[in-house]
C-alpha cells in the first residue's frame, strides 16, 4: 500500500510546469535502459531490420541473438527461449503496449513480422518491477519510429524468394514539424513447399512439404502531433492477419489451418517539462484465432500513466499506474479479468562513473496486492581511458507470470488456484568499449535464476490439468561481440555470439537434475559483412546444440550450424530514385535439420529483394 | 493453439488397447525379439515419438527404440497398438500409418500409409488386413465417419475399401472369416464377413466394448461404464450372443489383461480431478472382485507375464519425458521399477 500512497501522492502534486521546451523534433519514446541498469539489452539497428524486413521476428531472434526458438517449422509457430526459459516466460511489447495473448500467455513470433516494425531491442533476465507480467526470462521490445520534418517518404518493397515466397511492401507517410504520419501495407506469402527427407516413411523418401502455406497481411498506421511544444500526441495502429495451413509433423496428414487476426492500438500523451515528462497511455489489443473451426478471441484494453522527472544532476525518478482490462470468449469459456500496476523507479548517478537504479512494482489482481517485484541494478564505468572503457555492470531482480486466462478457465482442467510463476535473477557482466579505426563493443555476462511454481499441464485421466510443480534452476554465459575496422576501401563488420545456457528441472529426478526438454546448452551465432562503396556482401551462421525431446533420460536431437549468405547493392539509383537490391541464400549448405523433432525445415532457399525508396 | 491441442488430445486419449492376441508359431530361429516382452510406448501428441522398447526380464536388461535401431528411421507416430499375427508384427500408430516388422528381427517388411485417419487395431483374416479407425474428427471433435479400411495383403500396400462401422472402432478379433469389431462409442459388436467385406451382423452389448480376448475357450468382448464392468460372450457358430456378466466396478478404464487362474487385471481411475488411478482383479468365472489392489496416479498400461506370473504397471508420468514401469509379482509385492519411453501403454509377452 505504501507504493500506491507514494504514486498518489505523487500524482497530487504533480506540477505541470509552465517552462518552455524546445519544439520536439523526434517522437518521444522513453528509452529502454533509462532505469535498467546492470541488465543485458540487445539493440538491432536499423540495418539488420532492413535485412530481415521480408521474414519473422522469430528468424531474427534465432539467428541474430543468444535467444532460442522454437520452430515448428517454415513459418508455423515459433516460441522464444531467453536464458533457458519458455515462450510464456517472454514478454512482449509493441510501443510500450504488452501483447501477448491474455489466454495463452505468449506471442508466436512467426506472426510479428519485421515489415511491420522499425525498432526491437531486447532485455535479458527477469525485471518484473520494470516490465511487469511475463518478463521472467526476458522481453522483447518493439515499436515504430516516426519523425518530423521529413517531407514525403514512400518505399516499395518486393522479394521474390524459393518455396513460392512472394512478399510485398507499401510504405508511405509525411511529416512537417507539427505532424507525422506513416502508413504501411504488406503482404507476404510462401507457399513452402519445399523438399524434405521423409523419415517417417519406408526408404525415406524426399518429399515435398504440404500443407504449409502461410499468407499474411498487414496494415500499420503511425501518427504523431505536436500539438505544442510542451505537448504530443502519438497513436499507432496494427492490424496483422496470418491465415496458415499448419504443417503437419513427419508421420502424420493432419491438413489443420489456423487463422490469426490481430488488431493493436496505441495512443500516447505526452507533456513535457524543464526536467519531467508525463505521459498518459491507452491502448486495446484484439486477438482473434480460429483453429479449424474452433475459434478463441480476447481483447484487452490498457490505460496507463506515469511520470518521469529529474532532481538535481544526478537523480531521476518515474512513478507510474498501469490498469489492464482483459474479456476472453475462448471456444470452451469465457472470462474476463483485470490487473493494476503499481511502478516507481530511482536512478541514481553519482560522480564516480557509478549509476544505480531501483525499480519496485505492485502488481495486483484476483483482487489480492501480489506479488511485490523489486529490482536493483548498476553500472560502473571503473576504467576509462582514451579510446577504451570498461563497464561492470550487475543486477537482481524478481519476475513472475500470472497464470494465463486459459491456465484457470479452460473447460475442462482449468485450474483456477494456480499461483502465479515467480522468479530471482541476478546477473553480473563486464563491457568493454573500444573507439577508433578497430573498434569493438564486447560483453560477458553472467547469470543465474531460479523460476518457481513453473505451470505444466498433466493429463489427469482423459482431462489436461495445469499446475505449479516445476521448479527449474538456469544459468549461464552470454558473450556478445561486435568489431568493426576498414582495411583499405573495405569496411569490415564482424558480431560473434556464444551462448552457454544451463536450466536444470529441480522436479521430475530432483537427485539427478537434467537440463530441460528443448534447450540447448550451446547456442552460438556470428556474421562477417564487408561493404565497399554500396556494395556489401554478408556471411553469416548460426549453431544450436544438443537438447532433449522430453524431461528424463529423453531422445536428444542432433545439433545443426546453418550458414546463409547476402549481397546487398544499397546505393543503386535511377535519376532521384534510389533502389537497393538485394540477394539472399539461406541454408547455403542445404542441410537436413530439425528445430523440434520431425518438424521439418526447408533446405536451400533464395530471396530477391528490390526496394524503390520514393 | 497449444491448449486446443492439448484438448483434442484429450478426446484422442480416451480409450487404449492393451494386448493383442497372439497366434504366433513359428519354424524360423529365435530372432533378437521373440523372447522378452516388448514395451509400447505411445509417445506424446504432437512430437510423434512413439516406439518400441525390449525388455530382458532374465538379463534385466532394455533395449530402447527399436524400431529405430533396427531400421535406421524413427517410427514418427503415436503407436496406439501392438498386434502379432501371421508371424508379423504390426504396429498401428493413430496418426495414421501402419508399420509391419519381423517379431524376430524388428525389420520392416511394409506398411499401410496414406488414406487412414485414426487407426486403432488391427485383425488378419483370409490374407487380408482389417484396420479399424475413427476416421477423421469433424467441426466438434466427433467422428462420425469411422470404419475398418481393409487391405489385401498381409505386408501392407493401400487401402482398397473402407468398410462403415459404429462410431470409434476400438478392437478387432478374427474368428474364422468373421472380424469382430468393438464399436466402443454406439455400444456395438459389428461383424463383418472377410470375404465379402461387409458387415454381415450387429450386436448390442452395454457399455462401452474396446477388448476382445479369449478365456477357456470362449470369445469375450469387455466393456464398461462409470459405475460397472461387463463381460459378455459370444456363439462363434451363428455369431449370436451367449453368456453375460455384469460387475458393480466403478471408475474402470479401457485397459486390462489376463492374469493367472483366469483373473482379469483392469486399470481404474477416477479421472479428473482428483485423479487417483488404481488396479482392481476381477474373473468371470468366480467371485473374485478385487477394486483397489494397488492405488497411484498415472497408471497408463497394464500387462501380465504369465511365464514369471508378474504384473506390469506402466505410468505416463504425465508424458513430459520417458515414462516408468513398475512389476509386481502377483501378491503386488513390487520387484522391480524401470525407465521406459514416453507414454507407455502396453506390452507384448513373448
Amino acid at each position: 500500500m505504501t507504493v500506491l500512497f507514494w504514486v498518489v501522492s505523487v500524482f497530487g502534486y504533480m506540477p505541470m510546469q509552465d517552462t518552455v521546451s524546445l519544439e520536439q523534433v523526434e517522437v518521444y519514446a522513453p528509452p529502454l535502459d533509462r532505469f535498467a541498469q546492470g541488465q543485458k539489452l540487445v539493440n538491432f539497428d536499423s540495418k539488420v531490420l532492413e535485412a530481415y524486413a521480408a521474414r519473422s521476428l522469430g528468424d531474427l531472434l534465432q539467428e541474430q541473438s543468444p535467444v532460442f526458438v522454437r520452430q515448428y517449422g517454415a513459418g508455423m509457430l515459433a516460441s522464444p527461449s531467453f536464458r533457458g526459459t519458455s515462450a510464456g516466460h517472454t514478454a512482449i511489447f509493441w510501443n510500450g503496449l504488452p501483447v501477448n495473448s491474455p489466454s495463452l500467455g505468449q506471442s508466436d513470433l512467426s506472426i510479428l513480422p519485421v515489415e511491420a516494425i522499425d525498432q526491437a531491442q531486447l532485455h535479458f533476465g527477469s525485471s518484473g518491477a520494470l516490465f511487469g507480467n511475463e518478463a521472467i526470462g526476458g522481453s522483447v521490445h518493439l515499436g515504430s519510429k516516426t519523425e518530423f520534418a521529413k517531407g514525403w517518404q514512400g518505399k516499395l518493397s518486393q522479394t521474390f524468394g524459393s518455396f513460392g515466397l512472394f512478399n510485398s511492401a507499401l510504405s508511405g507517410g509525411f511529416s512537417s514539424k507539427k505532424i507525422s504520419t506513416k502508413s504501411r501495407f504488406y503482404r507476404q506469402f510462401a507457399q513452402n513447399d519445399f523438399s524434405y527427407r521423409d523419415i517417417s516413411k519406408p526408404g525415406t523418401p524426399e518429399t515435398k512439404a504440404q500443407n504449409a502455406a502461410v499468407e499474411q497481411l498487414g496494415f500499420v498506421q503511425d501518427f504523431a502531433w505536436n500539438v505544442s511544444s510542451k505537448s504530443q500526441f502519438k497513436a499507432a495502429f496494427w492490424w496483422n492477419k496470418a491465415d496458415r495451413q499448419i504443417q503437419p509433423v513427419m508421420g502424420s496428414s493432419t491438413t489443420d489451418q489456423q487463422s490469426d487476426e490481430n488488431v493493436r492500438a496505441v495512443l500516447d500523451y505526452f507533456r513535457f517539462g524543464t526536467t519531467s515528462v508525463w505521459n498518459l497511455k491507452t491502448g486495446f489489443v484484439r486477438d482473434n484465432q480460429f483453429f479449424n473451426e474452433s475459434q478463441n478471441q480476447t481483447r484487452q484494453f490498457f490505460l496507463a500513466s506515469d511520470w518521469d522527472f529529474a532532481k538535481g544532476k544526478s537523480w531521476q525518478f518515474k512513478a507510474g499506474v498501469r490498469s489492464t482490462f482483459i474479456k476472453g470468449d475462448l471456444s470452451t469459456y469465457a472470462a474476463t479479468d483485470q490487473r493494476f500496476e503499481f511502478y516507481q523507479s530511482a536512478r541514481w548517478q553519482t560522480a564516480e562513473n557509478l549509476t544505480v537504479s531501483l525499480n519496485l512494482r505492485q502488481f495486483a489482481y484476483l483482487d489480492n496486492f501480489i506479488p511485490f517485484l523489486p529490482g536493483i541494478g548498476g553500472d560502473w564505468k571503473f576504467w576509462e581511458g582514451e579510446k577504451q572503457e570498461l563497464l561492470l555492470k550487475a543486477s537482481l531482480g524478481k519476475g513472475f507470470k500470472a497464470p494465463t486466462l486459459n491456465d484457470r478457465f479452460w473447460n475442462p482442467g482449468g485450474n483456477p488456484d494456480l499461483l502465479p510463476e515467480e522468479s530471482v535473477n541476478g546477473e553480473i557482466g563486464l563491457n568493454w568499449l573500444k573507439k577508433g579505426a578497430f573498434s569493438w563493443d564486447q560483453s560477458l555476462t553472467y547469470y543465474r535464476m531460479k523460476v518457481d511454481n513453473w505451470i505444466i499441464w498433466l493429463p489427469r485421466g482423459s482431462i489436461w490439468s495445469p499446475e505449479n510443480i516445476r521448479k527449474v534452476q538456469n544459468q549461464g554465459i552470454e558473450y556478445q561481440g561486435n568489431t568493426k575496422w576498414e582495411s583499405g576501401k573495405l569496411n569490415w563488420e564482424m558480431g560473434l555470439s556464444y551462448t552457454f545456457s544451463q536450466a536444470l528441472d529441480l522436479t521430475s529426478e530432483p537427485a539427478n537434475p537434467r537440463q530441460l526438454p528443448y534447450t540447448p546448452q550451446h547456442q552460438a551465432n556470428g556474421n562477417l559483412s564487408a561493404g565497399i562503396g554500396g556494395v556489401a556482401v554478408n556471411l553469416s551462421s548460426f549453431y544450436v546444440g544438443q537438447r532433449a525431446i522430453g524431461t528424463g533420460n529423453a531422445r536428444i536431437l542432433d545439433s545443426y550450424q546453418i550458414w546463409n549468405a547476402g549481397l546487398r547493392f544499397s546505393d543503386l539509383k535511377w535519376v532521384k530514385t534510389r533502389f537497393p537490391i538485394s540477394f539472399h541464400v539461406l541454408n547455403l549448405l542445404d542441410r537436413d535439420y530439425q528445430v523440434l523433432y520431425l518438424r521439418a525445415m526447408p533446405g536451400r532457399s533464395y530471396q530477391l529483394n528490390l526496394t524503390i525508396h520514393l | 493453439m497449444k491448449f486446443t491441442l492439448k484438448n483434442q488430445f484429450g478426446a484422442l486419449a480416451l480409450i487404449f488397447l492393451l494386448f493383442s492376441c497372439n497366434e504366433s508359431g513359428s519354424e524360423r530361429p529365435l530372432g533378437a525379439y521373440d523372447t522378452g516382452i516388448l514395451i509400447m510406448n505411445e509417445g506424446a501428441f504432437g512430437a510423434n515419438d512413439g516406439e518400441v522398447f525390449h525388455f530382458d526380464p532374465v538379463t534385466g536388461t532394455t533395449k530402447v527404440n527399436v524400431f529405430e535401431a533396427e531400421n535406421n528411421r524413427p517410427f514418427a507416430g503415436l503407436l496406439e497398438d501392438m498386434v502379432l499375427e501371421e508371424d508379423r508384427l504390426y504396429l498401428v500408430a493413430n496418426t495414421g500409418k501402419v508399420e509391419i516388422v519381423n517379431p524376430g528381427d524388428f525389420k520392416s517388411r511394409g506398411a499401410v500409409i496414406g488414406d487412414l485417419n485414426q487407426p486403432r487395431s488391427l485383425a488378419t483374416s483370409r490374407g487380408k488386413l482389417f484396420i479399424s479407425d475413427y476416421g477423421p474428427y469433424d467441426a466438434s471433435f466427433k467422428t462420425p465417419d469411422s470404419y475398418v479400411a481393409v487391405v489385401s495383403g498381409l505386408d501392407g500396400g493401400t487401402v482398397k475399401k473402407k468398410i462403415k462401422v459404429s462410431n470409434k472402432p476400438e478392437d478387432l478379433f478374427t474368428s474364422g472369416k468373421y472380424v469382430f469389431v468393438a464399436g466402443s462409442e454406439g455400444g456395438k459388436i459389428e461383424i463383418i464377413d472377410a470375404d465379402t467385406e461387409v458387415v454381415s451382423k450387429t450386436l448390442e452389448v452395454p457399455g462401452k466394448p474396446v477388448q476382445f480376448f479369449e478365456q477357456r475357450g470362449d470369445l469375450w468382448v469387455y466393456s464398461y461404464d462409470s459405475e460397472k464392468i461387463y463381460f459378455q460372450s459370444f456363439h462363434r457358430d451363428n455369431l449370436t450372443k451367449k453368456e453375460f456378466r455384469e460387475l458393480p466396478l466403478s471408475k474402470a478404464t479401457g485397459r486390462i489383461t489376463l492374469g493367472e487362474d483366469d483373473r482379469i487385471y483392469i486399470l481404474t481411475s477416477t479421472g479428473w480431478p482428483d485423479y487417483n488411478d488404481g488396479i482392481a482383479v476381477v474373473s468371470i468365472f468366480d467371485t473374485t472382485l478385487i477394486p483397489s489392489l494397488k492405488t497411484g496416479s498415472g497408471f497408463y498400461g497394464i500387462g501380465f507375464d504369465k511365464e514369471r506370473q508378474e504384473i506390469y504397471v506402466s505410468n505416463s508420468k504425465g508424458f513430459q519425458g520417458n515414462g516408468e514401469v513398475t512389476i509386481y509379482n502377483k501378491s503386488g509385492v513390487e520387484v522391480k521399477k524401470m525407465e521406459v519411453g514416453r507414454g507407455p501403454s502396453g506390452f507384448v509377452f513373448r
